[in-house]
């Protein structure tokens, strides 16, 4: 079956060039957005008889006003920062809005900077190319509000960089993220989306570089408020050598799609992901990872825990791609579920495709209503219902927790137990 | 019949289902303050239908009236007789991945106390009872049951037992799966728990444990019932001679 123009729906994309102009691109820029405007124009949505679509109405992420109207929201957005940083960078309104960058960071050459502007030596696009998708698409062709990450090689950073995108005052936010590591640099890095307020639509794209032998540890966190809709595409490349650690953690929005994962292009990459995501009432998450082995000895490792109160959906989508070419290589995959009402649902499809015998692959999925064995056994030594829940579903998601900053893992726990509070 | 009126705990004419089938057919115990009894039986007579029974496992529906220290607690759900100290020691704890045994048993322990136990006291607290029971102190950061063997469980339900210090102690088995050396351990856990306060109702079905620790009770069960109760001489006449010489009295009991 293929996909049909839907007469219906169509986004509109008017002022590409007067966007570029206004915030001062290159020509090349203006190219690449101008190709992904062409790519949705007309709207061909996915067939939602293949895997990626399965779960949720792609049409949901349409946006109704055109993201091309280059109108920035004064906004006033506080952001107490209460970690060491090495530096900190904001997003809010379809803009840039403030950058820090530490002295030690600042005197290693760490870069921040406005990616509108940025030199980005033909990387914008290239790890989420506007072909990956239509939400990808009218990201490539609409976004404002974007940053540049570079950490140049062998710089290693005590502190992390924290990168936030505040979803408000605009009915379509498109934020884009270009990350850099230079070969041999190490540091972690935390994405937060947060806000909401009006009915807001996020489409975002996240790329990140991961050059030979780096060390990058990345947390994509997104706790937006009830009622956003949103899809974020997140996709790191590896060079020989590097070490990417991915956390997500997903809590927020009404509507949430994710589409995260690596390329392990360079012999001996190495990938692990650990992820957890807890929606209650009539929250809708849908998460696709992919791991693409692309080179020799490359290793990945998942791990993603979800917890759902009310009439909580999740969809997980899980791909591993083991290339011809990329023997020696080994794949897990987890992911477990937890329902804590009988109205939740979740659906787990692992989705492997190994075109070469040398390799270790695994994967498992489970979905399973609390245990009422555990429960009793805590409520036994007193802990009242809600405690003895709380404690079942810190435990099962505090792994993935634990790798999370400390101030970022507070404020997730809180959400927890707000969310448990619920039932 | 003991007079009941300041007993730790009793219950009288209990019965317990699991869907439809009746296991526990009318079972009176009253413990007195200080007392240990021993409730023996064999395999699949229903003695951890009543224990769990009795604490209130959602599984199993319960009839019969159940006393706390004077207080009817018949209504009360698991979480509040253990607040108003109940405790059962499991004949299998399941286990809780991610949650450490510290950071249950001081969220375990604070309930119990009614008020938050500040960390520093409580970590002296609890490696101070894990010495007792001569417990590594790595213990403190596993996950609960996780990965444990036999004996390590059967070692931390005591150890809660000890940080939770209950009135009334029921004790399913805690010391079958347990080698020479634990099962020395584990009843001078029984032993130091066992004040002139404290009730206990230890359930086995080897007379092992009793060398360590001495009933004044001890109960026959068979089929759902208390078909005999004497002292702790019954406990050896049943070493010696099983439990078939004592059918005729099970069928007996249920007239
Ligand atoms: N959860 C349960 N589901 C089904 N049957 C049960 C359950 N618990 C107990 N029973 C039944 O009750 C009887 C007694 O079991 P149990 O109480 O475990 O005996 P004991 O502890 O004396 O070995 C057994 O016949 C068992 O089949
Ligand atoms: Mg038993």
């Amino acid at each position: 079956m293929s996909a049909q123009p839907n007469p219906t729906l169509s986004v509109a994309l008017e002022h590409v060039e007067e966007l570029a102009r206004g915030l001062g691109e290159s020509g090349d820029a203006l190219a690449l957005r101008e190709r992904a405007r062409d790519l949705v124009t007309p709207l061909v949505l996915p067939d939602r008889a293949r895997h990626l679509w399965r779960y949720t109405n792609p049409e949901r992420f349409v946006p109704v006003a055109d993201p091309t109207v280059l109108a920035p929201v004064a906004i006033a957005h506080e952001w107490p920062r209460e970690d060491d940083l090495a530096a900190a960078a904001l997003i809010a309104g379809g803009a840039l809005r403030m950058v820090e960058i530490d002295d030690t960071a600042r005197r290693a050459g760490v870069v921040i900077e406005d990616l509108h502007r940025a030199a980005t030596d033909g990387l914008l696009g290239s790890l989420v190319p506007p072909e990956h998708g239509f939400a990808e698409a009218i990201n490539t062709a609409a976004w404002h509000g974007g940053v540049l990450v570079r950490v140049p090689a062998g710089v290693e950073l005590e502190h992390p960089i924290r990168v936030r995108c505040v979803a408000s005052a605009e009915p379509v936010s498109v934020p884009r993220v270009l990350v850099v590591a230079g070969a041999g640099s190490a540091f972690e890095l935390v994405e937060g989306h947060v806000g909401g307020g009006v009915p807001a639509l996020v489409l975002g794209v996240t790329e990140i570089a991961v050059g030979p032998d780096a060390r990058v540890r990345y947390s994509l966190v997104q706790r937006w408020d009830a009622g956003v809709t949103g899809h974020l595409t997140a996709r790191a490349r590896l060079e020989r050598g590097a070490h990417f650690q991915m956390s997500l953690a997903s809590f927020g929005g009404s509507l949430y799609k994710a589409d995260v994962g690596a390329v392990l292009a360079g012999e001996g990459a190495q990938a692990e992901m650990f992820g957890v995501s807890m929606g209650g009432e009539k929250q809708h998450m849908d998460h696709h990872t992919e791991h693409l082995h692309e080179a020799r000895k490359t290793h990945s490792n998942l791990d993603f825990k979800v917890a759902l109160t009310g009439a909580a959906r999740s969809a997980y989508t899980g791909m591993i791609r083991i290339a011809h070419d990329a023997g020696g290589s080994e794949a897990y995959q987890v992911n477990r579920n937890l329902l804590l009402s009988e109205d939740a649902r979740a659906e787990s499809i692992p989705e492997l495709e190994i075109l070469t015998d040398d390799v270790r692959c695994s994967h498992g999925a489970t979905v399973a209503p609390l245990d009422e064995e555990q429960v009793f056994y805590l409520k036994s030594r007193g802990l009242p219902h809600f405690q003895a829940m709380r404690l079942i579903v810190y435990g099962f998601l505090g792994q993935t927790l634990q790798r999370l900053p400390a101030t970022t893992r507070e404020r997730i726990e809180a959400l927890v137990a707000s969310r448990l509070h619920e039932e | 019949m003991t007079d009941s009126t300041n007993a730790v705990f009793s219950c009288a004419d209990v019965h317990i289902w699991v869907g439809e089938k009746e296991v526990v057919k009318g079972v009176d115990l009253t413990v007195m303050p200080g007392e240990i009894h021993a409730i023996m039986g064999p395999n699949g007579s229903g003695k951890s239908t009543l224990a769990n029974g009795l604490m209130g496992h959602p599984l199993y529906t319960v009839e019969g009236r159940l006393t706390l220290a004077g207080e009817d607690v018949s209504a009360l759900s698991a979480d509040e007789k253990a607040r108003k100290g109940m405790f059962l020691a499991f004949q299998y704890p399941v286990a809780i991945p991610g949650v450490t045994v510290a950071s249950f048993l001081r969220a375990a322990v604070s309930a119990r106390r009614g008020a938050e136990v500040p960390i520093r006291d409580f970590r002296k607290e609890l490696l101070a009872r894990m010495a007792d029971l001569d417990m590594d102190t790595a213990f403190a950061g596993r996950y609960l049951n996780d990965g444990f063997s036999g004996g390590e469980k059967k070692r931390v339900e005591i150890l809660q037992m000890l940080m939770l210090q209950p009135r009334f102690a029921l004790l399913d088995e805690t010391d079958s799966g347990l080698d020479i050396d634990a099962l020395k351990v584990v009843s001078k856990g029984i032993n130091a728990a066992s004040t002139p306060e404290v009730g206990m109702v230890l359930v086995t079905h080897y007379q092992r444990l009793l060398n360590y620790v001495r009933p004044h009770v001890v109960h026959v069960f068979m089929d759902g019932r208390i078909v005999r109760s004497g002292g702790p001489e019954l406990a050896l006449e049943l070493e010696e001679r099983g439990y078939d010489w004592l059918e005729p009295a099970a069928a007996a009991g249920g007239a």
